[in-house]
């Protein structure tokens, strides 16, 4: 098969051998923090393990946190092959959830056509999250990483605020910050019962496929590429820059929006207010394991999936605060971002 | 008129001063590495470094002041962390700053609950009051302008973000003063981070909330000078201050958010003059 026009097999093998690496070494010195913290490092392990893959419940558990994070991973890498980085998704993605729910609740339409319309307002309404920094970005020269990340702030504080007890979409029957249930036509079924995975994970491989394809097997795609690669190259080619920065970052949030909406449409079946554990961050962290590759984001979500489920058995058995999990993904995705450095640690080896 | 003169006390412009603090520490440490090239996106979790270092300090030895040479001391070394990233392994500086931010709000998370077993919060520890640290920073940020524009040490600094190759071949460490100044801004975070931990008495994950990528945004308006950081953090001091009085006139999920949505307005309306560094973010690698 082919993974892409740019890479050539060899090199591919080469660059999942040194992501490969940088995971071995980041649970390498994780296990030495566990340690040093005094927990067990074989009981943190096993527990990790147990509640990632151990029997149908934890694989169901993997592919459930794993299915907003393939999107958020999406939502990144677009945005990084255009030369930019959209560390906002959390906030595109409670946007999108919030337009899906209000879809989902108060329309009433025949049911595949339902589901289709919740999904296309929620990724709109994250596109549109997304297009306010790629505008600034455009027509002000605003940093993209800034107004990103404060836009994330302003759209988390908003939808707390529209399903606060006095707040507009706030669901009288019950004291928690939520919104009424979605219509059942508006549900996406589950599609591994017992378990919590749903249809939300055929529409995230279905996009990943979808964005593979734009990035690279389409002209618009190429032409995002090459903006990313070199923005004064793309000018002199003649690709409007400025379009492609809004362009890319609307993409990012539309991506980001359906995260949010399958976790509405699949899971919760409602808005709840700060719903996501922060599947907008892991996103970041899925991208960059993935080397910013739509295919690798697959694997990289399963990745951050696994160590959101481990990490929650681990915290249940009691072995060691569950956020070691956290911990973990931060050390893998630092040893992944300095390729020279598990190239250096090998060519030592050699000599 | 009444509303207007509840908000408008000395108490908003002694907040204004106390919340622009740690901004404007964080807006000169990210100006001090940017001059020389080093973009560094984690101020915010070495911010938050800062904060949960000082709050170990303070619980396990008592001593507040200890706490304070503390935190400077672990956010040099997360500024030094950044710097061998991009200096010596040619990471891309925004992502190496990125993976700043997320392993340490891991390790916040962790280190919490494994010391307090709380999750994301400590306990209560002793503290300073936080003015020693606000009129530090002041000084701090005077003699930091003299020292950028009106020293050799300065120029040295500036040339090295400006032109690595000429800095080079008239004899400037380019590498060495690109990790001196990287591990500076790390300090000043880390010393933002205490200042964090002091006014709140003990260290809550989301305290930082962000205040990172406000000094980014302070540095910018600021154009890369320590006087113009410190007036564009008193701005957002200014707005930070206003929305916790105005807390008690409109529902909190909204005055949390203003903060957050003015800087994005402030830099979107604020004119823009040319004082970025021409080699920022770029590897010098010797010929």
């Amino acid at each position: 098969m082919a993974i892409g026009p740019m890479f050539k097999r060899s090199v591919v093998l080469k660059e999942m051998g040194i992501t490969l690496l940088s995971i071995a070494l980041a649970f390498a010195i994780g296990t030495i923090i566990i340690w040093i913290a005094g927990f067990s490092v074989s009981a943190v392990f096993s527990n990790l393990w147990k509640g990632a893959f151990g029997g149908k419940l934890a694989i169901g558990q993997t592919l459930a946190k794993s299915t907003p994070i393939i999107l958020t991973s999406l939502s990144f890498l677009i945005a990084f092959r255009c030369g930019l980085f959209n560390i906002g998704a959390e906030g595109q993605m409670y946007i999108g959830a919030m337009a899906a729910a209000v879809a989902g609740a108060y329309l009433r339409l025949p049911i595949v056509l339902h589901v289709l319309v919740c999904l296309t307002a929620g990724g709109l309404a994250g596109a549109f999250w997304g297009w306010i920094p790629g505008y600034l970005k455009a027509k002000r020269g605003v940093n993209e990483f800034v107004s990103t990340m404060m836009l994330s702030y302003v759209a988390i504080g908003f939808t707390d605020y529209l399903v606060a007890p006095r707040g507009p979409l706030h669901d009288d029957k019950y004291w928690a910050n939520q919104t009424i249930r979605i219509a059942p036509s508006a549900v996406l079924p589950r599609i591994l019962r017992p378990t919590q995975v749903s249809m939300a994970l055929i529409v995230a491989l279905f996009f990943v496929l979808l964005v593979w394809y734009y990035l690279y097997r389409t002209p618009a795609g190429y032409e995002l590429r090459s903006v990313g690669l070199s923005p004064t190259v793309a000018d002199y080619g003649g690709i409007r820059i400025k379009r492609k920065y809004i362009l890319a970052l609307s993409l990012a949030g539309l991506l980001a929006g359906l995260a949010g909406s399958g976790e509405v449409l699949g899971t919760h079946l409602r808005f709840i207010g700060r719903f996501s554990p922060g599947y907008g961050w892991d996103g970041i962290a899925g991208g960059l394991i993935a080397r910013a590759h739509p295919i690798g984001a697959i694997f990289a979500a399963l990745l951050m999936g696994a160590l959101r489920a481990g990490g929650m058995q681990v915290q249940r058995s009691g072995a060691a605060p569950g956020d070691i999990a956290a911990v973990l993904q931060g050390l893998v995705i630092f040893f992944i971002i300095a390729p020279t450095l598990i190239r250096t640690l090998i060519r030592r080896r050699r000599r | 008129m009444d509303i207007l003169k509840d908000i408008f006390t000395l108490h908003l412009v002694l907040s204004t001063l106390r919340l622009a603090t740690p901004i404007a520490l964080i807006a000169l440490g990210e100006t001090f590495s940017e001059r020389v090239g080093i973009i560094h996106v984690g101020v915010e979790g070495t911010a938050v470094l800062g904060g949960l270092v000082s709050a170990l300090v303070a619980y396990f030895t008592g001593n507040a002041w200890l706490a304070l040479i503390a935190a400077p001391l672990a956010g040099g070394l997360a500024g030094g962390l950044h710097a061998v990233w991009c200096i010596r392994f040619r990471a891309n500086h925004v992502v190496s700053g990125i993976g700043i931010n997320i392993l340490v709000a891991g390790l916040a998370l962790f280190i919490t609950s494994s010391v307090w077993g709380w999750r994301g919060t400590s306990t209560y520890a002793p503290t300073l009051n936080i003015w020693y640290i606000s009129c530090a920073a002041l000084v701090i940020i005077i003699a930091s302008q003299i020292f950028i524009f009106r020293t050799k040490w300065g120029l040295r600094l500036r040339v090295v973000g400006e032109k690595p190759e000429a800095a080079d071949t008239a004899g400037i460490n380019v590498h060495r003063t690109r990790y001196i100044y990287t591990i500076l801004n790390g300090v000043l975070c880390g010393l933002a981070g205490a200042f964090f931990f002091n006014s709140v008495g003990r260290f809550t994950s989301g305290m930082v909330g962000g205040r990172g990528f406000i000094g980014i945004a302070a540095m910018v308006i600021g154009n890369y000078s320590p006087v113009g950081a410190l007036g564009a953090a008193l701005l957002f001091g200014f707005i930070d201050a206003l929305q916790m009085r105005l807390q008690s006139f409109i529902p909190s999920q909204f005055s949390i958010m203003l903060p957050y949505l003015l800087t994005v307005l402030v830099l979107a309306f604020f004119i823009r003059r040319a004082n970025v560094p021409a080699a920022l973010g770029k590897h010098y690698i010797k010929q």
